[in-house]
């Protein structure tokens, strides 16, 4: 049979001088879920930037149900049956989920737009494909999986036989991966084919028929995914055996008060308390972990202690100073440090170079700024060493960190937080799009800085990040703690997740416990 | 991108723009001119028909690379100040001031006029900068109403104070003789201000590219939030680029009354050049390195159009109509949209060059 779509001998070579697709072919049969896995900067959202005609190759064919087709843009490829979903969605706001589905293929009553067609096409749509969403409301209202779902049906509205996701699961809450699988399953039941890259091998296995795995701009094998373990994947993605397994922070250290956070209240952009009446204590060499859906106020617990944010009531010690109220320079001289949950909107200036963006934080530093004026020998130095030693893919420090795949933007940001030797460091999803490899890399390294006895408040989307990394944990369910815990075997997912949801709530003394 | 190409590829992109918009005009004219050809030769070759025209089309890129500069400051920093042409006026009237003071006649007089202009213009930048970081008020009304107030304050002061009688209350009496540039090349405009836009340009690259507060700038235009985040104060910033820039359109407005071109106030002496600089950095990309070349450029162009104006049939409004041409070209055809334009327009013909270069 012929497969459905096929690359031949596709080749990318960027205007910069990266080679980042060299002679890939791939085939992907009719109505089956195919997974693209490797590291980061292995050329996969290249690949499916060219299948997508976002970018074009500079050799290679590409052929759709065995015809050649030049696909020289989106609209070509649209026109094609081909639609994509990018990390970063490219939704209007204000407008309403049919609004965005339908915009710029809209049904029209006379001049107007039939917002009373387009709803109930949309609508229509949802529920075949088992993508339930609200049409009427803005896309702005909706979270991270629902504006997924948007994207999703955009494609589907425009006819798309095949479905390209660049790292669909990565900002999504465990719960909402579960929906997306099942909508995945019911696209292809219904004669849709899906591509998609992830990093997380489990929900690769879960969820794919085929996996084809690169490495460094080449294919190096395709699997069937009933005979791939997660052992055999990572081995051919990273050329080696990884082992996410960290060492918790050695026992009886005596660990001092560094961090006082006491009745913190914070606001959302709508003013309503996002953060409640929150205590707690962070101590030096120890990480503590916040689990809670998105939305619980994590971002607004870390955007306010990194004074992103204002705090409305109650107080933030760093050491003997407080920090409550003080510009971001001043917590950032108090030894902070930020890794921040989303690595383009704050984490990067993605048209300033990659020395810049490291030496950003640093400009009050001697050996970078003296008498007002850049030291750029010692900035690109300082970049170097940092791009060695987290082994990031880039040209070199003067490329613009744009251009960077997106695992390796991130390790660029948690290299120049890291480098800076805080003593108290926040994570945001520390991991979100980062290899097997870099995972593992990333949390030895803040292993490294909890050892070295820097106080380290983690959140994430994904549990089992927490579990492996926290020493203790607690839980936000709408802006209060519920619960806390010290990590130990007995608690899982499933106990974090009655919590999570508000099922339950500890005692006061419970959560006192293992919060002073 | 190692620079070597980034300046290739910027080089590139500055010398198609200039293509687009030869290849406008001539379309222009072929509609306008009743000789194209000879139109269009005299559009092409005036400028350098002799000293004097040479002279002006210097004079011109000076003044119009000054503007640039002034933009590009701000524009760096992603803010839409639009207060150059007020900020040239003030500056005109502030070195008009010294030189019909004592000093005028001293050889105090070119120095101590420049620096009044700059302090005038950089007030006249402070203010929107300060109402934005203070009130929140939005920096292009703001900067475009200062504009207004700017120009009538220099004409009621020109009309009230210092306009002589024989020009029709429209020019003040000419400066001292210690209050004008030398001029390089004689019964030429090429003087001192050649000088001063070339050292401005050094002074801009070097702010923004080898001091903090050129990087802050930088990262503050790049992506505030980012900024903030890194413990960049950019209000301060912000504040404090616009005032910088403030001071180029006051140098600016230095440049062109002491300059031998005029060598006096006069009303409305700047001509909307002042908002050509908009165009001169866009093409630039903001690169202040880049800003003289472009500004020889595009200055040869408004030259040409300006003397196919006199010379020939065809009005030199067409200069206007190959201005907004370039900005669209140039603001449009090097994003994504634009690109894919392009690509489908050659086919697969860009896909197969660049495979073998
Ligand atoms: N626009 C661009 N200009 C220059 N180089 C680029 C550009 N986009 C990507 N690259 C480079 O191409 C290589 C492959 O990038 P790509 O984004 O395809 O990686 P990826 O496999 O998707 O990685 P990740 O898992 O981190 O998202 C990287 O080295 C990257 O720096
Ligand atoms: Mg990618």
């Amino acid at each position: 049979m012929t497969p459905f779509l096929e690359a031949i001998g596709i080749d990318k070579i960027y205007p910069g001088g990266v080679h980042a697709n060299k002679g890939i072919d791939l085939s992907v049969a009719h109505s089956t879920v195919h997974a693209v896995v490797g590291e980061n900067g292995a050329g996969k959202s290249t690949l499916m930037k060219i299948l997508f005609g976002v970018e074009q190759p500079n050799a290679g064919e590409i052929r759709l149900e065995g015809q050649p087709i030049v696909l020289h843009s989106p609209r070509a490829a649209i026109a094609a049956g081909i639609g994509m979903v990018f990390q970063h969605f490219s939704l209007v706001p204000s407008f309403t989920v049919a609004e965005n589905v339908v915009l710029g293929v809209e049904p029209r009553a006379g001049l107007k737009l039939d917002r009373k067609k387009a709803s109930e096409t949309v609508r229509e749509l949802a529920e075949r494909f088992r993508l339930p969403v609200d049409v009427d409301v803005p896309v702005e209202q909706l979270p991270v999986g629902q504006q997924q779902r948007v994207e999703i049906l955009k494609a589907l509205y425009r006819d798309a036989r095949l479905l390209i996701l660049d790292e669909p699961t990565a900002v999504l809450a465990p719960q909402e991966v579960v929906e997306l699988f099942a909508a995945v399953r019911s696209l292809t039941s219904q004669g849709r084919t899906i591509l998609f890259i992830a990093h997380k091998l489990p929900e690769v296995l879960e969820i794919s028929d085929t996996i084809s795995v690169m490495r460094a701009g080449k294919m190096v094998g395709t699997v069937a995914a009933k005979e791939a373990t997660e052992k055999s994947l990572a081995r051919m993605m990273v050329g080696r055996d990884v082992a996410l397994k960290i060492n918790r922070a050695a026992p009886g250290i005596p660990h001092t008060h560094l961090c006082r956070i006491s009745d913190l209240t914070v606001k959302n952009d709508h003013g309503l308390n996002a953060v409640s009446d929150v205590n707690l204590v962070l101590r030096t060499g120890e990480i503590v972990g916040i689990a809670g859906v998105e939305g619980n106020g994590q971002s607004e617990l870390f955007d306010a202690i990194g004074g992103l944010r204002p705090i409305s009531g109650g107080s933030v010690e760093l050491g003997t100073t407080d920090i409550t109220h003080v510009s971001v320079l001043e917590r950032r001289a108090a030894g902070m440090a930020n890794i921040p949950e989303d690595r383009i909107a704050t984490g990067s200036a993605g048209g300033a170079t990659v020395a810049e963006n490291i030496v950003a934080t640093e400009l009050t530093d001697k050996r970078f700024v003296r008498h007002g004026l850049l030291d750029l020998k010692s900035i690109r130095d300082h970049a170097a060493k940092l791009i060695e030693k987290f082994s990031v893919r880039v040209q070199g420090p003067e490329s613009a960190i744009g251009t960077l795949s997106g695992g390796n933007m991130q390790k660029v940001v948690v290299a120049r937080e890291l480098s800076s030797e805080p003593s108290l460091l926040l994570v945001s999803h520390p991991t979100r799009g980062v290899d097997l490899g870099a995972t593992e890399f990333i949390w030895q390294n803040i292993a490294k800085a909890r050892d070295a006895g820097a106080a380290v408040l983690l959140t994430s989307a994904d549990l089992s990040e927490i579990l492996a990394l926290a020493d203790r944990m607690i839980v936000l369910y709408r802006g209060r703690i519920v619960a806390a815990f010290v990590n130990t075997e007995e608690v899982t997912p499933e106990v974090l997740g009655s919590y999570m949801l508000g099922f339950a709530e500890q005692s006061a003394e419970e959560r006192n416990a293992a919060l002073a | 991108m190692t620079q070597g190409r980034l300046f290739l590829s910027e080089t590139g992109r500055i010398v198609m723009a200039a293509i687009f918009a030869l290849a406008v005009t001539l379309i222009i004219i072929f509609f306008a001119s009743k000789t194209p050809w000879a139109t269009f030769e005299t559009f092409v070759t005036s400028p350098l028909s002799s000293k004097r025209t040479i002279g002006i089309w210097i004079d011109d890129s000076v003044k119009l690379a000054l503007a640039g500069l002034a933009f590009s400051l701000v524009f760096q920093a992603r803010q839409f100040a639009l207060g150059v042409q007020g900020q040239v006026y003030i500056g005109g009237l502030f070195a008009t001031l010294v030189a019909f003071s004592p000093i005028g006649t001293t050889w105090l007089a070119l120095p101590a006029g420049i620096l009044a202009a700059m302090i005038g213009g950089a007030f006249i930048g402070f203010i929107p900068g300060y109402a934005k970081s203070k009130l929140g008020a939005n920096e292009i009304v703001s900067s475009l109403m200062l504009n207004y107030i700017a120009y009538d304050i220099c004409n009621y002061i020109l009309r009230v104070y210092l306009a002589s009688l024989e020009s029709g209350l429209t020019t003040s009496a000419p400066f001292p003789a210690q209050s004008i540039y030398p001029a390089f090349i004689p019964r030429t405009r090429v003087d001192l201000g050649i000088v001063i836009a070339l050292a401005t340009t050094v002074v801009v690259w070097f702010l923004l590219y080898r001091t903090a507060w050129g990087l802050k700038l930088r990262l503050t235009g790049h992506n505030a939030r980012f900024a903030a985040y890194s413990g960049i104060r950019s209000s301060f910033i912000m504040v404090s680029a616009m005032t910088a820039a403030g001071a180029i359109g006051g140098l600016l407005g230095a440049v062109f009354v002491q300059g031998t071109a005029y060598g006096k106030l006069s009303i409305g002496f700047e001509a909307g050049m002042a908002f050509e600089g908009i165009l001169i950095t866009i093409v630039a990309r903001n690169r202040p390195l880049a800003i003289p070349f472009v500004a020889l450029g595009y200055g040869y162009l408004r030259q040409g159009a300006a003397l196919m104006n006199y010379r020939a049939d065809v009005p030199a409004e067409v200069i206007g109509i190959v201005q907004g041409i370039v900005i669209l070209l140039v603001a449009s055809s090097f994003t994504v949209p634009g690109k894919a334009m392009l690509a489908r327009l050659m086919g697969n013909r860009t896909a197969a060059s660049r495979a073998t270069s």
